[in-house]
């Protein structure tokens, strides 16, 4: 009974995850600004993470919370990529804006 | 149930697929491509197949976007106007689709105990991974051992797509050798309190869980390719908070260039070293006195060949793309 009850919640976690991951995918390709979509990133990344373990239990697979492990620990090296991304092309536009001067 | 949700997340890469094609704005292209490849790992992940999502994770979520944003960093960020014309492309595209599509059809059901990829080789790799080599992980068997001779392929693959890489971007007009970098490429995000504390906190737990999944692989999904791309992770992380340039203080060019050719000439030598003590051409099994020690010497070294390779060519890269202006 106990065992049964605990699948039905994996059952219900997985499928408010994957609600969630839908809504991010939605502001994602709506946007408006490139800000909601680097949020909606960031958070489709977190949801990945909680899906895959959830999944790992559920399919009774442990061994798979590695891959939840490497995702927990790089997952947020995209978005350091976009803030260093923003930071070179505000840096290489005022390079050029000082050369054409 | 489960089938239920891979069709839900194929769904959703679907539609993140037509927007990836559809975005004119480049930046909003890498972003969806992150969530594509996320949306691919979990899919992989619900399949079963552990081994091919950790790659996907540790590529994706590590690198690929990084690489993605070092390329737009020196070109345009809006998508130029195509000149092709539309009605043609449509149509072989549709054509091609049609056929792909068609060829499904004879395709085994999913799941299908019977279908030829379950009753040619497979059944054999399942029953001997256990008696040859005693590892758990079966996938790392079969591509570290039984089909050696494809992953050697694949190691050299990676190694001369690295060096194709590396000739188109180094050279030219926008080439920056180093002499003379712009300050931007030494500071990094270290002036930012939340990158810096949280960054540098996790580079070493990075580095140890790159270690722990070229070293477990034998026993959990991982291996050189993934462990590669993880190590690569961490070093690009410390390149984000400290600047491009201090990072190659700590990994310089030659010696990343020393990783791509030396993984695969291990890998290489390993295979020699068997027809010398008197097996085949990556035969593990004379490597030591007992052939199952043997086979698991074997495929450590292969690994660590792959995973040398896998970070040098990844490295590598990252650090031509950020060496051009323009």
């Amino acid at each position: 009974m106990a065992e049964q009850r605990a699948e039905f919640m994996y059952y219900a976690v997985t499928l408010a995850t994957l609600v969630t991951m839908g809504l991010a995918v939605v502001r994602a390709i709506l946007g408006p600004t490139l800000y909601d979509r680097v949020l909606a990133m960031n958070m489709f990344g977190t949801k990945t993470v909680l899906l895959l373990a959830v999944v790992a239990f559920l399919f009774g697979r442990p061994d798979f919370l590695d891959l939840v492990l490497t995702y927990a620990l790089i997952n947020f090296i995209g978005v350091f990529a976009v803030l260093e991304f923003f930071r070179i092309r505000a840096a290489r536009r005022q390079d050029s804006g000082e050369a054409g001067r | 149930m489960t089938v239920l949700f891979g069709i839900f997340l194929l769904t959703l890469l679907l539609i993140t697929a037509v927007a990836i094609v559809r975005a004119r704005n480049l930046f909003v292209a890498v972003m969806l491509m992150g969530i594509a490849s996320l949306l691919i790992a979990a899919s992989f992940l619900l399949l079963d197949a552990a081994d091919v999502a950790l790659t996907e994770a540790a590529v994706g979520a590590g690198v690929s976007t990084v690489l993605f944003l070092s390329a737009l960093s020196i070109t345009s960020e809006r998508e130029r106007a195509s000149s092709s014309r539309p009605l043609i492309s449509l149509a072989v595209v549709t054509a091609a689709a049609l056929i792909v599509i068609y060829s499904t059809f004879d395709k085994p059901r999913f799941g299908d105990p019977e279908a030829p990829v379950h009753s040619h080789v497979s059944p054999w790799y399942i029953e001997k991974t256990e008696e040859y080599m005693e590892i758990p992980n079966m996938v790392t068997a079969v591509l570290g051992s039984f089909r050696g001779y494809d992953t050697l392929g694949e190691v050299f693959v990676v190694l001369v797509a690295g060096i194709g890489v590396l000739f188109l971007l180094s050279g030219g007009p926008g080439f920056d050798s180093g002499k003379s970098p712009p300050p931007w490429a030494k500071a990094g995000l270290r002036h930012y309190l939340i990158p810096r504390v949280a960054g540098r906190l996790l580079i070493p737990f990075i580095l140890l869980l790159g270690l722990y999944i070229q070293f477990h692989g034998e026993y959990g999904p991982g291996g050189g390719f993934q462990a590669g791309a993880i190590i690569a992770a961490a070093v690009i992380l410390y390149a984000l908070l400290e600047g491009e340039q201090n990072a190659l203080k700590v990994l310089p060019r030659p010696v990343l260039i020393g990783l791509m050719a030396g993984g695969a000439i291990l890998y290489g030598a390993v295979g020699v070293l068997g027809i010398l003590m008197g097996g085949n051409f990556l035969d593990y099994s004379v490597l030591a006195a007992d052939s199952v020690k043997g086979q698991q010497r074997g495929i450590l070294l292969i690994e660590a060949g792959v995973g040398m390779t896998v970070t040098g060519v990844l490295l590598s890269i990252f650090h031509s793309f950020a060496a051009r202006r323009r």
